[in-house]
């Protein structure tokens, strides 16, 4: 019925796609005034066949994410397997840095132009979901065009804001505390172990300095990941329904627990713990050397290799490993006035659940969703780094606790309102009280 | 100097009078060259409505609705003053933006200005060489506010960079100056006002146009150097000063980039680099409260119209425009 449109083959260039539309509209609207009624019906069925119902009408899905020259690859080379499949569809693919992402993001949604389908992750979730810009994924999955039946229950479950499933996880991650093992094996130092309670992880810290001279621990009391699996232990959370899930006692304490930390030079100077306190891989303090453990997410382990000669090991964060739990690295989210939901949702089925498809990922994004697959890529992986963050999570997954709410509008203030206010502490501005009653404050204006 | 007639509008060359005559030419001919002056104009017409005018207007209106950028513009809600009010009223991070934004610029604009006049002062005379010296003070300031200069300022100004090892020559242990929220602000005033090659070259066109008459009138009076300065140089160069202090102050309060590049865009260490418009930008793209973001530009917009008319309301007491044909 579409002879206009060339099946496409290697890597075809959008632009040529979108162009044949228009023509072929006008066409059929001259043909179907100079020869009119004969032809009435013929036109009619054309008309249906050149909708969104034609699975084989050429589609060009706009996709966008971020990360490093990598991961640009393992995707494209996905989504060209994908067109590959399904001559008709091809993307228009954009990424980025993190950095500045989630700018150009509320940018071309402000525009108008927002793309098709995008990465997100936990910290903004909920802001685009609760101002309705991600489309309910819940009927897919309900009509099995989203396939779940292989993720973690509690995988997927972290995508649900407001009882609709606002993003696929792309993939499987948890916190990770990353240490420099070269170090410790030079200095005849014990390696920290997972389940050892925060006070022996600082006392081992402590020890690690004095026989380094490389302090032994990042401070992290000014990380959200790190003081949400200390909440947990606690018996409290990040959040609770549409409130804090702490009250300042609770901050309080946590910043008097590093306060004690500095003090017993467990960790490095403020200027120092402000330097790794980026969320950029290469100025984490392990990496950097100026630090002996960092706090990181287990899948980071790859991207943290590149940027040391030094071996590292992986663990889970100090105290009770059930407070972690089987986090959602990243989401695939579709914008919800897309035109291409349906391409959009077998995209995400599509890198979620081929085999061919999530080899070619890998662990890049976490690991991955679907438990079947996982077992495959871990088998294959060569990539000794990557090994080390499967096998960390693979031995957590039996520990995991429940999966927390996905954290609410205003989140990314919270974060950055706890940077400011740990610091405040770390550089000795303020009184972990004081720093702690600062932070609640402008917590409550900021998810109000 | 095109520069120093520039600032000087009171001038009154011959190209006005000949103008005259024209605009009392007929009235038909007159109308057509008005249409082809709007069509000569257009192009900046058009730019000036399309990406100033209107977008400024839509900010003013969305500073009264709760704009948040991802919410289509059709369901933003109206939310009157609020914007305003939490901006006076419930905002201590607004506050202290506005604290740095006002110590960066009352520090750094009158300290970048006394450089750019000093070394105009010295590379004023005619020494061998001098043209070279010119430029490389100047070159600074090519440099401008780049991503790539505030990169190196940051590696320069760590706890390990190049400056303290210099320090270190002289057995001073120096400080992580830029992450040190004591040091921080100051790391960047030091940045703006050693770019002060763009004002320095300024002062120069300025010195250039003092007579030689006036230095040797003031020397035969018996005024030593100092008094010459004070009496001649100054206030010729009044307007000059006038010119560069508007422009530098408005410079100044807009700082951006070199705070964005140091802060990771978060005016850390504890918000000690937390300039006025980095917190806007935070405030609409981070925190994804545009509406209230759009009030607090146009709050800074007024602010600096305040400011310039200010020093145009005082310039009167002290810049002199002393071509000899006026006042």
């Amino acid at each position: 019925m579409h002879p206009a449109t060339p099946p496409t083959t290697g890597t075809p260039v959008g632009r040529a796609h979108r162009t044949p539309l228009p023509r072929r509209r006008l066409l059929r609207g001259l043909l179907a005034v100079t020869v009119a009624a004969p032809l009435m019906f013929g036109a009619a069925a054309c008309g249906d066949d050149g909708g969104a119902a034609d699975p084989n009408a050429p589609v060009k899905l706009s996709i966008f994410w971020w990360g490093g020259d990598a991961r640009a690859k393992l995707t494209e080379d996905a989504l060209a397997l994908y067109t590959q499949k399904h001559p008709n569809v091809t993307f228009e693919k954009t990424w980025q840095a993190n950095q500045g992402y989630f700018d150009k993001l509320a940018t071309l949604t402000a525009g108008g132009n927002p793309p098709d389908l995008f990465q997100i992750d936990d910290n903004y979730l909920a802001e685009y979901a609760a101002r309705n810009t991600t489309l309910d994924l819940t009927p897919y999955q309900e009509s099995g065009k989203l396939d779940t039946s292989k993720f973690p229950k509690s995988l997927w479950q972290y995508g649900v804001v407001d009882g609709k499933l606002a993003g696929l996880a792309a993939g499987e991650n948890t916190q990770g505390l990353v240490y420099n093992k070269t170090l410790l094996t030079k200095h005849n130092l014990p390696e920290p172990t997972t389940g050892m309670s925060w006070e022996q992880h600082i006392a081992w810290a402590e020890q690690v300095t004095a026989k380094t001279k490389v302090p032994g621990t990042q401070d992290p009391s000014a990380d959200y990941k790190a003081f949400w699996v200390w909440l947990r232990q606690q018996g409290k959370d990040l959040y609770k329904g549409k409130e804090l899930g702490f009250t300042a006692e609770d901050v309080t304490k946590w910043f008097d627990l590093w306060k004690g930390a500095r003090d017993r030079k467990a960790t490095p100077t403020a200027d120092v713990i402000h330097e790794g306190n980026a969320s950029d891989v290469t100025k984490q303090l392990v990496v950097t050397g100026k630090a002996a453990t960092s706090w990181v997410w287990a899948n980071q382990m790859p991207d943290l290799k590149k940027n040391t000669k030094d071996e590292l090991g992986v663990i889970a964060y100090p105290g009770d490993p059930s407070a972690q739990w089987a986090r959602a690295s990243m989401y695939w989210s579709v914008f919800k006035g897309s035109k291409n939901k349906d391409v959009a949702i077998d995209v995400i089925n599509f890198l979620n659940n081929d085999v061919a498809a999530v080899k070619l990922l890998g662990t890049d994004r976490g690991l991955p969703s679907n438990l079947d697959l996982r077992r495959v890529v871990s088998d294959d992986t060569t990539d000794p780094a990557m090994k080390q963050s499967i096998a960390v999570e693979a031995e957590l997954t039996q520990k995991f606790g429940e999966s927390p709410q996905v954290p609410i509008k205003g989140h990314s203030k919270v974060k950055s309102e706890l940077i400011k206010a740990a610091e405040n502490a770390q550089y000795g501005r303020a009184t972990p009280a004081e720093a702690a009653a600062q932070f609640v404050e402008a917590c409550k204006s900021a998810i109000a | 100097m095109a520069l120093t007639t520039a600032p000087d509008p009171t001038r009154r060359g011959p190209g006005s009078a000949r103008a005259h005559p024209q605009r009392r030419g007929p009235g038909r001919f007159r109308h057509s060259e008005g249409l082809a002056g709007y069509v000569f104009l257009s192009p900046w017409l058009i730019g000036l409505m399309g990406v100033t005018a209107i977008p400024m207007l839509l900010s003013l209106y969305l500073s009264f609705t709760n704009y948040d950028i991802l919410t289509p513009f059709s369901e933003v809600e109206w939310v009157g003053l609020a914007n305003y009010e939490r901006m006076f009223t419930a905002d201590p991070s607004y506050w202290h933006a506005v604290r740095v934004t006002l110590t960066f610029a009352l520090i750094a604009v009158p300290l970048k200005l006394a450089a750019a006049l000093g070394v105009a002062l010295l590379l004023n005379r005619a020494w061998r060489g001098v043209g070279l010296f010119r430029g490389l003070f100047y070159l600074p300031s090519l440099l401008g506010g780049s991503v790539a200069l505030a990169i190196v300022w940051v590696n320069m100004f760590n706890r390990d960079g190049a400056f303290n090892s210099l320090l270190s020559l002289f057995g001073i242990t120096g400080k992580p100056w830029v992450n040190d929220p004591d040091w921080a602000l100051e790391t960047l005033m030091v940045l703006a006002i050693w770019q002060f090659g763009a004002p320095m070259v300024i002062f120069l066109a300025g010195l250039k146009q003092v007579p030689t008459e006036l230095y040797e009138a003031a020397s035969v009076d018996g005024a030593g150097r100092l008094r010459q300065f004070r009496d001649v140089t100054l206030p010729m160069l009044s307007p000059v000063i006038f010119f560069n202090l508007v422009l530098e102050t408005i410079n100044g309060f807009q700082g951006f980039t070199a705070a964005f590049v140091l802060s990771n865009g978060t005016g850390g260490p504890v918000d000690s680099t937390l300039m006025y418009t980095l917190n806007l930008y935070i405030t609409g793209f981070t925190d994804l409260n545009m509406g209230y973001a759009s009030a607090m530009a146009w709050v800074f917009l007024i602010a600096i119209a305040v400011i310039t008319a200010v020093f145009f309301s005082t310039g009167r007491f002290w810049v002199h425009y002393s071509d000899g044909e006026d006042r």
